[in-house]
């Protein structure tokens, strides 16, 4: 490596510039927040070789070793700019060429790492106010680019030629044979033969190559009759140019074939296109995290260090508007985050000291100091881009059938052209060639090969945005054919926190008192119970200040002691001595059943019991409170005729309570998972088709056992979920959006199927009996796939769904 | 009808020019992304 101290010292401790702390108020940050704020920044990652490998590659030029780099151009949009940036470059020491593209905004710097660095230059970029960011996965975009433009050169040359073919061959179409002069006759066709030969030569190539990779592996793929088909029209055709009196007889089908060819690779650049679009929005979901960021160093500084130096355990300075690093720890007082990555929607989430941030959601407000907990294929964000790449490679069943049936299907192709052609050479030589010709294209089960994935890939991406992830693509199948749906009680119908229902106090004791007593042991606690108290207890305890020490926060205090016994509870010893505890009725020393009888309790929910040195001091009443969205989303499910079941493991009284609720009727309460197991397989013997609803942590086999599963909110490491669909938004609306979405994909799948299958059924034997040209087949063949992948993208919408924000959507563009 | 002996080489080589002509725009970079042009009204920069 041509930097060994960068090895040694990869992140130059570099303090931030202070202004970068203060850009922007939250206001103009809401607009634009998805890209980075100012141009003034520090370039150092661009120079550690770790990073340097995304984007850079050893070249040689004239005996020197040179690094060849494509970074990207952040702010350049016209060819001004263009001009700007590369006299920014040219011409400095070090740079031996640069190129600047201003349509793709990359840059191609050509530099000589033993005379500059490349965080030099960016600097000098930087000056004049644009700004150099390496591109991740710059390599392979670029690669990307070249296909498609080499596709599209490709199209182009046939389409022209096809259209002069077809001026050369209009004298033919309108006269009589021999009225045309031989002279210029044989002009003619020999102007159609030299655009035909670019046609052939060039722009038929991909499918050559890919007829030529078949063959050497000794299969028969979908181009080798479309191969064949090319070649034996350019073949006849040019012998019929050259020796009109040849064997090869008199007729040329120039025309036919350029046109053919243009079709074929017009729907074939079409669907590159729609591919490139779904491969650009997982581009886009992967390149949320940012390239680098501030770690904090022990003298409380910071350091821009890459991504790839981050560790466990570092705390970081996210600024507002960039995405965090990793799945973190909220240190400072709050974080503001934008989540839309799990819920499908942007708005601000207030994220409290303690609480976590996912890698991939965007600071929104301040800067924010986060230790970082997870990183890379560990995070939420890692999870699902490995899951949407699982899920995106996945073949369906179908499409392996297809596979399978392929070979043998084209074989019967090439024998019944074969079979066509030498049955007209009988009746009429001149159309034995097009009649076999179109049967080889006819015949292409293109259409049908596209119609099942295509679909179930566009659902499957429109529910992405949406939060919800599709595990298994053939689960939309099933979902169709469901007819029962199984709620497990926690977490999915109701909350996955409790909230505070009521506070029974001791005589004498105000409920407010009892809050302020139980703050400093809620508010030391994670306990969904503590914190549910301490949400209550915190307005109250700041403004009437502990009076043993008026001026600190409860919680600081240094002379009371609180300690957490894990299961149980909390105990705080009293500076003045004497001992405060919070939690269960054992860990208080009392009799439950006594309580109950008392009133101090009630039977129904959980409580928490605070007691001090008199005893019982009160009771803290929790309520599991029902999701919002559950009366609504259940009422739904049974008006679209599913029948609703409750399966918990809870007591039969708080179970009963929430159906009640929700006015579900079929409940099974106190329910193991092996009873769980049993209810569910009981109901399937019954001929029931079950869809199970859980938190996907506690459910792995009945989910596993049902039909269809769904796992709601993310509490759950998705990998180890065991569910088809996953829920990340936790909205149960998003059930019955599914279900629908199911629905609509399998009736335009079949729609599809139909269309694809009835299309090659009909044309087969129209063609065989010569009742299709060559032309017109192809044409048939381009269309009815782009038919096929047109009716699939209408799936890439969900109905009752928000467009999504133009502005939104040109601003994540504008960061890829 | 003998200047088609010219004109049908001439259509040959003008089509040939504008394939060329069409070549250099294209790995110029003017079709890679045939979209922004659209887009860019929606940003605010």
């Amino acid at each position: 490596m041509s930097n060994p101290t960068l090895i040694e010292q990869p992140g130059i401790a570099v303090v931030a510039p202070e202004q970068r702390a203060q850009a922007g108020g939250l206001a103009g940050l809401l607009g634009q927040h998805r890209g980075p704020l100012t141009v003034d920044d520090d370039f150092v990652v661009l120079d550690d070789p770790l990073e340097q490998e995304d984007f850079s590659h050893a070249i040689e030029v004239d005996g020197r070793a040179l690094q060849e780099s494509i970074l990207m151009v952040q702010g350049m949009y016209c060819p001004a700019c263009t001009e700007t940036v590369e006299s920014a470059l040219a011409g400095r020491k070090g740079v031996v060429s640069v190129q600047v593209h201003a349509a793709t905004r990359r840059v191609t710097l050509r530099w000589d790492p033993a005379q500059t660095l490349l965080s030099a230059l960016a600097r000098d970029v930087g000056q004049t106010g644009y700004r150099l960011l390496p591109m991740r996965q710059a390599l392979s975009v670029e690669h990307r680019l070249a296909e498609t433009r080499l596709l599209m050169w490709r199209l182009f040359v046939a389409a022209f030629c096809t259209m002069q073919v077809m001026m050369y061959s209009w004298p033919f179409y309108i006269t009589e044979p021999g009225e045309i002069e031989p002279v210029y006759d044989q002009l003619l066709r020999m102007a159609n033969w030299m655009l035909s030969v670019p046609v052939v030569m060039f722009s038929s190539m991909p499918f050559f190559q890919s007829a030529w990779r078949d063959l050497k592996l000794g299969r028969i793929g979908m181009d080798m009759p479309v191969s064949v088909g090319i070649l034996v029209t350019f073949i006849a055709s040019t012998g019929a140019t050259f020796d009109p009196t040849g064997v090869w007889g008199h007729e040329i089908w120039f025309d036919s074939l350029t046109m053919f060819v243009f079709f074929l690779l017009g729907g074939r650049y079409l669907q590159s296109r729609l591919r490139d679009r779904t491969a650009g929005s997982l581009d886009a979901l992967m390149n949320r995290l940012p390239e680098q960021c501030e770690r904090q160093l022990a003298d409380a500084s910071f350091e821009i260090v890459s991504l790839k130096r981050l560790r466990v355990g570092d705390v970081l300075r996210v600024q507002a508007g960039q995405a965090f690093p990793g799945d973190a720890t909220v240190l400072g007082e709050s974080a503001t985050v934008d989540e839309a990555l799990l819920t499908g929607e942007s708005q601000p989430v207030t994220r409290l000291r303690g609480q976590s941030v996912v890698a991939g959601s965007y600071n929104l407000a301040g800067s924010a100091l986060v230790r970082i907990d997870k990183i890379g294929r560990d995070t939420r964000f890692g999870q699902i881009v490995s899951l949407m790449e699982q899920a995106s490679t996945e073949k369906p069943d179908l499409v392996k059938l297809a596979d399978r049936i392929a070979g043998p299907f084209l074989i019967l192709v090439l024998l019944s052209a074969g079979f066509g052609a030498w049955y007209w050479w009988q009746i009429d030589p001149a159309l034995a060639v097009p009649i076999a010709v179109a049967v080889l294209v006819a015949t292409c089960p293109c259409a049908l090969a596209l119609s099942t994935p295509s679909a179930m890939l566009a659902s499957a991406g429109a529910l992405a945005q949406r939060g919800i992830l599709v595990r298994r693509l053939l689960a939309f199948e099933a979902l169709c054919k469901i007819d029962t749906v199984v709620f497990d009680k926690t977490g999915t119908l109701t909350q996955d926190r409790v909230v505070l229902r009521e506070v029974i106090v001791r005589p004498g004791l105000e409920r407010e008192q009892a809050l302020r007593m139980a703050w400093p042991l809620a508010s030391a606690s994670l306990h969904p119970v503590s914190r549910a108290i301490a949400v209550q207890a915190q307005p109250l305890a700041s403004n009437a200040p502990n009076p043993s020490d008026p001026g600190s926060a409860p919680v600081a205090e240094p002379v009371d002691l609180v300690q957490e016994r894990p299961g149980s509870g909390l105990v705080l010893e009293r500076a003045g001595g004497g001992q405060w505890r919070l939690g269960s009725a054992d860990l208080c020393e009392l009799d439950e059943a006594h309580l109950l009888e008392q009133g101090r309790s009630v039977a129904d929910a959980p409580c928490a019991f605070l007691c001090d040195e008199h005893g019982w001091a009160a009771t803290f009443v929790m309520d599991e409170g029902v999701r919002a969205d559950a009366p609504a989303a259940v009422a739904e499910l049974r008006e679209m005729g599913f029948a609703v079941h409750l399966l918990s493991g809870d007591r039969l009284g708080a179970v009963q309570r929430v159906a009640q609720q929700l006015g579900i009727e079929q409940v099974v309460a106190g329910a193991s998972p092996e009873r769980k197991l049993e209810v569910v397989a009981a109901l399937q013997q019954q001929g029931a088709q079950i869809a199970m609803v859980g938190d996907g942590m506690n459910d792995g086999p009945v989910l596993a056992r049902a039909q269809v599963s769904f796992a709601l909110g993310h509490g759950a490491p998705l990998t180890q979920s065991q569910s088809d669909f996953v829920v990340q938004s936790g909205r149960l609306s998003e059930l019955v959006q599914t279900v629908r979405q199911a629905r609509r994909t399998l009736r335009i799948l079949k729609q599809n199927l139909c269309w694809a299958g009835g299309y090659n059924a009909s044309m087969v034997p129209l063609a065989i009996a010569g009742y299709v040209p060559p032309w017109l087949a192809g044409l048939g063949m381009a269309l009815s796939s782009f038919l096929v992948i047109g009716n699939a993208m209408r799936l890439s919408r969900l109905p009752g769904m928000p467009v999504p924000d133009p502005a939104a959507a040109a601003a994540a563009l504008s960061v890829r | 009808m003998e200047s088609l002996f010219l004109l049908i080489p001439l259509s040959v080589v003008l089509v040939l020019a504008i394939m060329a002509v069409f070549w250099w725009a294209l790995y110029n970079g003017q079709y890679d992304n045939i979209e922004r042009e659209g887009e860019r009204i929606l940003k605010d920069d």
